[in-house]
């Protein structure tokens, strides 16, 4: 099936979910202003960590993702989140800087200017996996027909 | 060498059955079977539901001889045969519902691994609360100490510490008091990572839905390592296989495909191979690589390692041969190894010399006992069955379907790769599992192509009506096989793995008790909280060496304790049930041993009992003022 991501509604559906993954980093940290052991605190921080910054670094193509890079931006999207954010807390005790905010704030404003950059150019997230063998730039390809792997 | 100009078709419609499309006349398109649409929810509902109706019924408690094994109900072997029937229905429909075999491999997941999660009152596997215990002393120093040389190389986690530091974060930001509140859950937790690279990674060189999640129930049933638990391998290795499913996807050189590029040339089932990626592209995607690869190295010392070894082995194709990501993958580790890692580092390459080419030696599992007990061994042999039969349907396929293999030969090779760091060393007991734990998803993958024949191009050859006969019962069959091997392989020990929390404060109790500069014993590191305070107290697991060296101990444990013990220094000898389970079932010590032990430790006067209990027993060094001393 063919989504066409000039459609109104696919755009104000890619723009919600770029305002929700913009948002995710600064929901995470008001969380944590409520009692320790609160439920609550659990859910926006565990998915902020494991998917906000990935998804912000992966999702927001021009015009949105093609059926197979779906999968991957889907796929990469945690691990680079866990990535970044196990580095980020290692630098912090590394320098002694360590505070719930300190590795917040940081990986909550990346997500958000991230999120209103342009995707990583990785080929599939661009265009989708499956095309004609001979290279042209990803970066100037526009997406072919059909999805991806 | 040029690349052929046969490109790939994006977009042709996929098989109702998950298979690539027809390349000839396609067949009448088959009327929706409405059956079908209620039977997998329903089975679904039913396996889970039978599931859930088992874990009240499991008396976890009086684990014995055969773990979990036998404390779990009917109920539980027969939610994992409707989950297992269900997932082949919705085989079925693999090319057009990708959705239906998802939920059931989630279903499976949870099936597997989410029981001790529920049930257990207490960290399942002792030595996951020595994780907790870093967690916890990184967030009392609010600092990372990595070259401050403390007992049993414990400083090795604050020079590979981005797991540790990440846990401490989350503990802190979910206003937790530590990750004993969430530990039991991370093979779930990791399993739902991990599962859309996989796919990735099997999408990637299959266009067969039914291949792809074949490979990724099998990669479940398989993984019966116990490496998912909250420990830096599991993330490592996902962040390993993230790398990997990238580096396929998009470093493929210009002009390599070669006849891969033919479709004519390629398995059915198979993928069109990636696109290519010009010298700037791959540069780029180097460079969105790197956060991951030094996440990747500040998390665990031995993945980075085999990274490099799965990249060296891909350069060996002509297709992925890419130097420069390999130089810099290499110098990564290298500049993590000599700055953070380097102590151990250090000490690693100077005992290097006495393991390299030890394969026997490095190969073995565990310290240096045998499995011991009913439980024990079986597990262990279901482990090597689980294994050698993984590796025959792999070894099926790879002979037998060679057009796909040939596709999928960096796939192969990435598996193949961390065979030979047996030469190497071996990783404290752990390198058998851990190559094989690397190897698991390439093995998967041609099992499961051993299972799942080719669906479209085949012509109704007598040949090829034979063999979808045969795998249509050899499928079912081997899955049922896998999950009946998976079960004591992973729940066979669990009477180990389990500790009761009344022995776990026995043993913070005598731990707090200590002071600073204080010594614990105990026979070995495996059993709950042993490494709390564990950068003030020093620890001698005294049973984990030769166990012939153990029976002589036996001879006169107090003596031979006692004279190792440094002049001056408070020792304590904590003893407990957890402890007695392990020592006999790694076969550290002989049947009875530990019994033989305590006793002897309570009877000597070079010792005094401060606390016992059914579940343990603490005893303090009182040494006469004429003991030698040494060093343990």
């Amino acid at each position: 099936m063919t989504i066409d991501p000039t459609a109104p509604a696919s755009r104000t559906r890619r723009h919600g979910a770029r305002a929700a993954v913009a948002a995710s980093g600064w929901l995470a940290l008001a969380v944590t202003l409520l009692p320790a052991g609160f439920p609550l605190r659990w859910v926006p921080v565990l998915l902020f960590v494991c998917l906000g910054p990935g998804l912000a670094l992966l999702h927001p193509q021009p015009r949105g993702l093609r059926p197979g890079a779906r999968l991957e931006a889907f796929a990469l999207a945690a691990p680079l989140s866990l990535a970044l954010a196990a580095l980020t807390a290692t630098f912090l005790f590394l320098v002694g800087g360590f505070s719930v905010p300190a590795f917040l704030v940081p990986l909550a404003a990346f997500t958000t200017v991230a999120t209103f950059l342009p995707g990583l150019p990785l080929p599939a997230a661009t265009r989708g996996a499956v095309a004609p063998a001979d290279a042209e730039s990803f970066l100037s390809r526009e997406r072919g027909p059909g999805g991806g792997r | 060498m040029g690349e052929e100009a046969v490109p790939a078709r994006p977009g042709a419609p996929e098989r109702k059955d998950g298979g690539r499309p027809e390349t000839s006349a396609p067949h009448p398109r088959r009327a929706p079977v409405p059956a079908l649409s209620r039977l997998l929810p329903a089975l679904l509902v039913l396996g889970l539901g039978s599931w859930g109706l088992s874990l009240p019924l499991t008396d976890f408690r009086s684990m014995d001889d055969y773990g979990l094994l036998d404390r779990l109900p009917v109920t539980f072997y027969a939610s994992l045969v409707i989950l297992t029937a269900g997932f082949l229905v919705a085989l079925r429909r693999a090319g057009t519902s990708p959705g239906w075999p998802l939920v059931y491999c989630v279903g499976l997941l949870v099936a597997l691994k989410a029981a001790p999660a529920v049930l257990y009152d207490s960290v399942r596997y002792p030595w996951a609360s020595k994780h907790d215990a870093v967690v916890d002393t990184i967030l009392g120093a609010g600092e990372l100490r990595p070259h401050a040389a403390l007992s049993g190389n414990m400083s090795a986690y604050d020079q590979w510490p981005g797991f540790f530091t990440l846990n401490a974060a989350l503990v802190r930001a979910f206003g937790v008091e530590s990750t004993a509140v969430y530990l039991n859950w991370a093979p779930i937790v990791l399993g739902l990572i991990l599962l859309p690279v996989l796919v990735l990674l099997y999408r990637t060189f299959t266009e067969d839905w039914r291949l792809v999640w074949t490979a990724v129930w099998i990669f479940q049933l398989a993984n019966w390592v116990g490496q998912d638990y909250l420990a830096p391998q599991g993330l490592a290795y996902v962040l390993h296989l993230t790398v990997l499913a990238v580096v396929l996807r998009h470093f493929v050189r210009p002009g390599s495909a070669g006849r891969l590029r033919d479709r004519a040339a390629l398995d059915p089932a198979a993928a069109a191979v990636p696109p290519s990626t010009t010298t700037r592209q791959r540069a780029v995607g180097v460079l969105i690589l790197s956060p991951l690869i030094l996440a990747v190295n500040a998390v665990h010392q031995l993945t980075p390692v085999m990274l490099c070894v799965v990249l060296a082995a891909l350069c060996l194709t002509r297709r992925y041969r890419n130097l420069g990501l390999l130089a810099v993958t290499g110098l990564i580790m290298l500049a993590w190894n000599l700055t953070m890692g380097r102590p151990l580092f250090l000490e690693t390459l100077g005992t290097l010399k006495d393991s390299l080419g030890r394969l026997t030696q490095n190969s073995r599992a565990g310290y240096t006992g045998q499995l011991t007990g009913p439980g024990p061994e079986l597990a262990g042999r279901a482990g090597i069955a689980m294994a050698l039969a993984v590796v025959l349907f792999a070894g099926i396929a790879v002979l037998a379907r060679r057009r796909l293999t040939r596709g999928a030969l960096p796939l192969l090779l990435a598996s193949a790769a961390p065979l030979p760091l047996f030469a190497v060393n071996d990783y404290g007991g752990e390198m058998l599992f851990r190559v094989y734990l690397f190897g698991l998803p390439g093995a998967a993958f041609f099992a499961a192509a051993a299972l799942v024949p080719a669906a479209g191009g085949a012509r109704r050859s007598r040949a090829a009506v034979t063999r979808r006969r045969v795998t249509a019962v050899a499928l079912p069959a081997a899955l049922l096989a896998l999950t009946a091997g998976f079960l004591p392989a992973y729940y066979g020990k669990d009477a180990m793995y389990y500790t009761p929390p009344a022995e776990t404060d026995l043993v913070v109790r005598a731990i707090d008790g200590m002071p600073a500069g204080g010594l614990l014993l105990a026979t070995s590191g495996s059993f709950p909280q042993a490494l709390h305070r564990y950068d003030d107290v020093e620890h001698w697991w005294f049973c984990e060496q030769d166990p012939a060296e153990n029976k002589r101990m036996l001879a006169d444990p107090a003596r031979y304790l006692a004279d190792r013990i440094p002049r001056g220094v408070t020792a304590q000898v904590v003893l407990t049930r957890t402890q007695d389970i392990y020592t006999s079932g790694e076969g550290l010590l002989p049947a009875g041993g530990f019994t033989v032990l305590r006793d002897r430790l309570k009877a000597s006067p070079l010792f005094r009992t401060v606390e016992e209990h059914p579940y343990g027993i603490v005893l303090v060094h009182t040494p006469p003022t004429t003991t030698p001393g040494g060093a343990p």
